[in-house]
Order: C-alpha cells, then structure tokens, then sequence
C-alpha cells in the first residue's frame, strides 16, 4: 500500500467522523458548546463559593485563580482525553455484528477508529476551546497561553494511546457478551489517575509517585499542570517519552488480543 | 481451469451454552455452565468455476450463511481448508477482500448516518478506486435500479427496497470477481424484488463474476442460478442443475375436480404424496399425486362424472419446499 493510498483512505474515514457528527446538530451543538459552558459555570460557582465560604487566600498552598485555572482547563482537556464514546462504539459494532461489513473491507479497523476519532475531537476541541479562553480572559486567570500549541499537540498524542486502551478493550467483546462494566470500571481509573478527579500534587506520597509513573496523569494533570504553572517543561516533555512506552506496549497486546479475537468471532447474526 | 473456490474437509461448529429457565438456574450458570458444540457446517469439500453462478438454498439454520462468512473471511473454520481465487478468506489479505464483495441482506453494510453518495465516496477512498470511474458507475447503476432520486438522501431514511439498492451499488462499486449475495431481496415487495433480480441478470451478463446467492424466494435461484447447492443440517445433500434438480425430485402435479354424482358410501383415494376421502358432503376436491397416478385416480372417479377438472404442475418452488420439509434424504 502506497503512502498516498494510506493518506487518501485516513482523511476519508476522518471526514466520516466529522460528517456523521454534523449530521445531528442539535446534538453536536451541545457537545461541543453547551456542555462545555456548563462544565466551566459550575468550576466557577464551586470554587467562588469554597473560597468565599472558608475566607481564606490559599488552600493548599494554590490560590482561588490557581484552583480554578487548574479545573477550567482539566474540564476542558479531559473531554479531549476522553474515547469512551468511540470505544462504545466498537465494543456495539463487535457485538451487534455490524462490524461484518467492515470486517468484509480492505481496511484497518483500528485505523478506521482512530481517523474517525481524531474528526471527531478536532472539531469540538476548536469550538470547545472559546470556553476555557473566554473564562481565564474574563477572570484573568494565571494561564500560559504560549503553551497551548504543544499541549494540544500532547493531547492528540495521548490520544492515539487511549484509543489503543479502547481498542484493547474493545477486543473483548470477541469473547465476552457484554463489556461495558470494563468500559465503565476503565473510566473510573483513569478520572483518578489522569488528575481529573484531583491534581495530582495533592496526593500524598508515595501514590503520587506511583500515579505520575504511569502514563494517564498526561490525560489531564500534566497539560493543565503545565499550562498553570504546577509543573516544569522537565516533566511536561518526559510525557512525550511515557506516552511512546506504553504506546508501544499496548499497540502489541492490541494486535495479538486483535487476531485471536476474529478467530472466535462468530460472526454474529446475519 | 483453476476454480475460483475450492473448499477442502472445511467445517464449522459453534460453542454456545444451555441454561434452563429461572432465576436460580440463573445464578447456578454463573458457575456452572454448561457448554454445547453445535455443528453449523459439516465437512465440506466443493469445487466452484470462475463464472458460475450459485444458488444455496436450504432452510434456517442449515449452514448457509456459515458457509458464505467463511468463504468472506469472517469466521475461521474449526477444520479444513478453503481457496478463494487463490487467497485463504480467513486471513483477509486486502488483495483478497478487493476482489471479493459479499451483501448480507439483514445488515446494513453502508453507513446508516450519511447519504449514499457519501459512503460511495468512501468506498472508493477505502478500495482505492479512481473517482470519475466511480462516479461514472453509480450514475450507470442507479439509473439501471432507478434510484437516482435518493442518493443524497441520509441512509437511514430510505425505505427498504431503496437502502438494499443502495447496497447492491456499494457492494459492485469495485467490480469484485466473486460476489456473496445472501438473501439480497429478503423483505422487499414483488416490484423490488423483481426489480433487483431483473438487475442482477443484466450485471451478471454484463460483468460474468462469480456469484453464490443465498434467497428463500426460489424465483430468484431459478432465475439467475445456473447450480443448485442444498444445504441441510449443515451438510450440502444436491449438488446440480436446477433442471437436473426439478427432474430428479419427485415431480407433483395438484388436481382439483368436482363430481357430479355423489357417492353413495365414501371412497378413499390413496397417492404417492397422501390420502383423500371422497364423500357426500364435499363439493370441490384436491389431491396431490405423481403424474403416473393421473389415469387410476380419472377412471376410479369417472363413474361419478368428473367436473371443473384442473391439474397444475409443481414449479421448482414447490419442488423446494417439498424438498426441505423432508430434510434427510440425500440426492
């Protein structure tokens, strides 16, 4: 296959993924806006309210600015962080058997996936992106703007590794009826380990090292930590390495769970 | 000549497992289950030439789909071998799958939230195919199945007959060599069905692929099918023509009649296919029998003076479900 035959088909399946968004507006709308502006509202009113109702400066040693930088902005990247949507998808293409007429395609599902996915999430991370803007320009927020390009650029690195972990589990579903306690089980991991939940510099010692060890805190923790000003370039570039590494794991437990899925697959229906 | 499939000792069986009804049976299965091996294709070994057009035909359950899955790549076989133009289906080489296109009736294969013409256009990006050949043959295609008007439609939003010629053009678009069709005019109306079977003759001349078809209206094997493959339990039990096949059934004929005497005690007329009792309080009556047995029953009955007699022969469909209502014999 030649490289421009790979580009050619990659876009296809990306504007896949922007087209059957688009086709529900109202929906798409909510996702991409509504959602968002909801989200910032209530890190606004939560930490307004903590720090008005305790009448102090610091909490922890971070400010009312710090706190809400931190949350606007990890509400921000962790619905780009996020594949569960795309991995619900799979795992019901699998056991509904609609995957049959994919299956029957000179095409990569993984790549069909991955395309769609990163159609998907470009587009509402632009429209998304007004959201935290307007909130830190309104609230003069300490936030390195500067620093946006490369951690979005981590964000959709990070989300080819989070993709993988879909479709990792999404093999699954060659063996297993139903899937969707792992699905939810998974989420639930990475809302802590990804510093969604809580920054991560909150923890306590040694779990904190244990978290930062693993890949998931570049989710949320690491960008917004980096475009806060929690944490230095240092750690921000190590994400890039921790990234690749587990990347590179996941990629050849996905292929081999992959193969001996689609030796047992039945077929499903018709 | 090469064949386009040769299939050697291939099988399939399916693990599912039994629980009987009830809740605590219910939490007893989470533990325990028990597991069954249900044989879906038995071995099987078949030669089909490039060119030939299929039909299979047996009834639910009998391996039909199980066979077309395996010689599409979506299932691997529990034993044996099979070769599809060469390839090895199951390792779903993209040589393989480009030449190769296989229509499921009961699943939508196009994408259920675009138009048709957005999911052509994807096709042709996924079997790297030049976009003014493609465009060049839908237009051809949707003009022939009359459907042009909805081809920007939203998928979803079309009625059956119209999302199944849909399908039909995503599935030619990349011209394949051997076409897997099952049950392509499932649910359709007379004048769709007739419409794609119509089609399909004209593609098949035009375009001379492989094809096995799959359709519970026998019209459409007999119009397009120049083999007959039975498929019962699993196991393929005729293997011809479908001359051949209406032949060697057990041809039927239906008479109907009407007697001006009545009989004054009843009678009783023993065919090949059943019995029937002549009595008094019948007016119209109607047997099935073998043609051989049309003089005996004419001159047993011609006493009573014979009325409004009708005999019609059996069409390859009623050979058919004849055929499957006694599933065990093997031709």
């Amino acid at each position: 296959m030649s490289l421009e035959t790979f580009y050619r088909r990659n876009r296809a399946f990306f504007k896949l993924g922007i087209l059957s968004n688009l086709e529900y507006r109202f929906n798409f709308a909510i996702d991409a806006l509504i959602q968002p502006i909801i989200g910032a509202g209530v890190e606004v009113l939560l930490w307004s309210s903590i720090f008005a109702g305790l009448g102090v400066a610091q909490i922890g040693g971070f400010t009312q600015a710090q706190y809400l930088a931190y949350f606007v902005w990890a509400a921000f990247i962790s619905r780009i962080a996020i594949s569960w949507m795309y991995e619900f998808k799979m795992i019901e293409e699998i056991e509904s058997g609609s995957v049959n007429g994919l299956l029957v395609r000179p095409l990569s599902f993984y790549e069909y996936y991955l395309a769609q996915f990163f159609g998907y999430k470009i587009v509402t991370t632009a429209i998304s992106l007004i959201v935290p803007l307007t909130v830190s320009y309104y609230f003069k927020l300490p936030v390195a703007y500067e620093k946006l390009p490369i951690i979005l650029v981590l964000m959709f690195y990070y989300l080819i590794l989070i993709h993988t972990l879909s479709f990792l589990v999404m093999t699954l579903s060659f063996h297993l009826n139903k899937i969707s306690g792992f699905t939810v089980a998974k989420n639930i991991t990475l809302w802590l380990l990804s510093g969604e939940l809580v920054p991560i510099d909150l923890i306590p010692q040694p779990y904190q090292s244990w978290i930062l060890s693993l890949p998931f805190a570049n989710g949320v923790y690491i960008p917004v930590g980096y475009l806060t000003g929690r944490i230095s370039s240092e750690v921000f570039y190590q994400g890039f390495m921790s990234i690749t590494v587990s990347l590179l794991a996941l990629a050849i437990m996905s292929i081999y769970m992959w193969r001996w899925g689609l030796r047992t697959y039945s077929g499903t229906g018709a | 000549m090469i064949p386009a499939i040769k299939i050697e000792n291939l099988s399939k069986s399916f693990k599912s497992y039994s629980k009987q009804e009830g809740a605590i049976n219910s939490i007893k299965a989470f533990w325990n289950r028990k597991y069954i091996e249900k044989p879906a294709l038995r071995t099987t070994n078949l030669e089909i030439q490039q060119g030939q057009i299929v039909g299979l035909v047996g009834s639910n359950g009998a391996g039909k789909t199980t066979l077309l899955k395996l010689l599409s790549g979506l299932i691997f076989p529990t034993t044996g071998h099979a070769a599809v133009l060469g390839f090895t289906p199951w390792n779903r080489e993209s040589n393989y799958l480009k030449k190769m296109s296989i229509l499921l009736g009961q699943k939508n294969q196009l994408w259920w939230d675009i138009s048709p013409k957005d999911s052509f256009a994807l096709l042709t990006e996924i079997y790297d195919l030049d976009r003014t050949i493609v465009s060049k043959k839908i237009i051809e295609l949707s003009e022939v199945l009359n459907c042009t008007h909805v081809l920007e439609t939203q998928l979803r939003r079309l009625s059956l007959g119209e999302r199944m010629k849909m399908e039909i053009i995503g599935a030619l678009l990349h011209q394949p060599e051997i076409i897997f069709l099952d049950e392509p005019t499932i649910g359709l109306d007379i004048i769709a069905q007739t419409s794609i079977r119509n089609f399909l003759i004209e593609y098949v001349k035009k375009y001379s692929p492989t094809i096995i078809l799959t359709s519970h209206y026998m019209n459409d094997i007999a119009a397009l099918a120049d083999r007959l493959l039975l498929i019962s339990h699993g196991q393929i039990v005729y293997d011809g023509s479908v001359i051949d096949f209406t032949k060697k059934a057990q041809k039927k004929q239906k008479v109907s009649f009407g007697l001006n005497i009545k009989p004054e005690k009843d009678i009783e007329i023993k065919t090949h296919f059943q019995s029937l009792k002549i009595n008094k309080t019948h007016e119209q009556f109607e047997i099935d029998i073998q043609p051989s047995e049309l003089s005996l029953i004419l001159s047993v009955l011609a006493p009573f003076e014979i009325q409004n007699l009708k005999i019609e022969e059996s069409d390859f469909e009623d050979v058919i479900r004849d055929f499957l209502s006694k599933e065990s014999r093997v031709f």
